[in-house]
């Protein structure tokens, strides 16, 4: 504080003609400090009420949640879900023990087809029966997380892949059933899958 | 009419057999510890709730992460923690050694500038404290009539993005075992008597 008034003091003093500054007498009442930081603060405060709610598409990918590791998860550990996976489709498709799949003249063929386009994949044990790129051919693994244009599949040599849907065809099991899966329209984000609506015809691109 | 009914239900009803699975797989991948894709299930389910305009039940809604949907089970992914202090004391020493330190060096040099230095830094602290009670009032409503009764608040913070979801403790709602009313029977075991 000291040094700080000596310092005011120095600076009023050298503002004086010369010849007066002996007589200059500084009432140390008369001194208002003037800090403007208050703009800052308010901004500060803005920004963690922000953060509290909830996290932008910057901060999601900074955690890595976009991402998953390709070596880490084995096997085993997706079987569990394939499981869960096994029960969903049942109830989504109304399978039941010694029930027919609808044929394609069939009244109720075209509500289940419909189902099947909208049947979530994750979980799923998929294969890559034909594709552009022939090094794609002949993948399989449970499907573990779903994008707009991408699979990713986690073979049973632990590995994590990626797989381009347009360019694929997939095969898919359920029980005894096998189903022909066009990559090419499955090109929706999961969540608005659900949603969509589904044209009744359709062209495979092969 | 009511056949478009009918085909409403039924998507509802294919809509809402997903959100379930995905909310059942987000807590498998949970508790086999792996957080990013529980987080990305839970995500997911939310958002294909938003999409079909459908709504989670609360209590499901709640047990998701609120920043990054991930599951939040607490002794599994969490755990539940009771918040070290009250806030509001804790900024009233805050205030106490800042004054404190402002104080001792500018002790020496009764002037205008020091009070002037300490008036800004009693202002910021009440703005704070006022803060932190409109916060705390409205479950602290009940318990105004004994301000002496501290509010501990319990929390589960998200291993992933570090938010919290808090609960406030309030011994004045009935299933407090404190309370006379919520205590219907006391049973005590053959085995503890034994022991004891």
């Amino acid at each position: 504080m000291d040094h700080a008034m000596s310092d005011l003091k120095e600076f009023i003093t050298d503002l004086v003609v010369p010849h007066h500054r002996r007589s200059v007498n500084i009432n140390q009442d008369h001194i208002t400090m003037l800090e403007g930081s208050k703009i800052k603060k308010q901004h500060s405060r803005k920004r963690r009420a922000h953060k509290s709610t909830t996290l932008s598409r910057k901060e999601y990918a900074k955690l890595g949640l976009n991402t998953l590791p390709t070596k880490q998860m084995k096997y085993e550990e997706a079987l569990p879900l394939h499981n869960l996976w096994k029960g969903y489709v049942r109830e989504h498709l109304a399978l039941r023990e010694g029930g027919e799949v609808p044929e394609v003249h069939d009244p109720r063929y075209d509500e289940f087809s419909k189902q099947l386009v909208k049947l979530d994949l994750h979980g799923a044990k998929l294969r890559v029966t034909q594709s552009k790129c022939s090094t794609l051919e002949n993948l399989s693994g449970i499907c573990v997380m779903d994008t707009k244009n991408v699979l990713k599949l986690l073979g049973k040599d632990h590995r994590l892949r990626t797989v381009p849907k347009s360019e694929c065809v997939f095969g898919l099991k359920v029980g005894n059933m096998e189903f022909t899966i066009f990559g090419q329209h499955l090109n929706i984000r999961p969540a608005e899958r659900s949603v969509k609506k589904i044209k009744n015809f359709v062209e495979p691109f092969m | 009419m009511t056949k478009d009914k009918k085909r409403k239900l039924l998507a509802q009803r294919h809509v809402s057999s997903r959100m379930n699975f995905l909310f059942q797989a987000s807590h498998l991948m949970a508790a086999s510890h792996q957080a990013k894709l529980a987080a990305y299930y839970g995500k997911l389910c939310r958002n294909v709730g938003t999409k079909a305009v459908m709504h989670m039940a609360p209590a499901l809604k709640r047990s998701l992460c609120r920043r990054c949907s991930l599951p939040l089970m607490p002794g599994v992914n969490t755990e539940l923690r009771v918040a070290e202090e009250n806030p509001t004391p804790q900024a009233g020493e805050e205030t106490r050694t800042a004054s404190n330190g402002e104080e001792t060096p500018t002790a020496s040099n009764g002037g205008e500038v020091e009070k002037t230095k300490k008036k800004r830094h009693r202002r910021l602290p009440k703005n704070r404290k006022k803060k932190v009670e409109k916060k705390e009032e409205p479950p602290a409503n009940p318990n105004e009539s004994q301000p002496e009764i501290p509010l501990n608040a319990l929390f589960l913070e998200c291993s992933l993005c570090q938010g919290r979801r808090s609960f406030t403790l309030d011994n004045q709602r009935e299933c407090w075992l404190e309370q006379p009313q919520s205590l219907v029977q006391v049973l005590s075991l053959p085995g503890e008597n034994a022991g004891q």
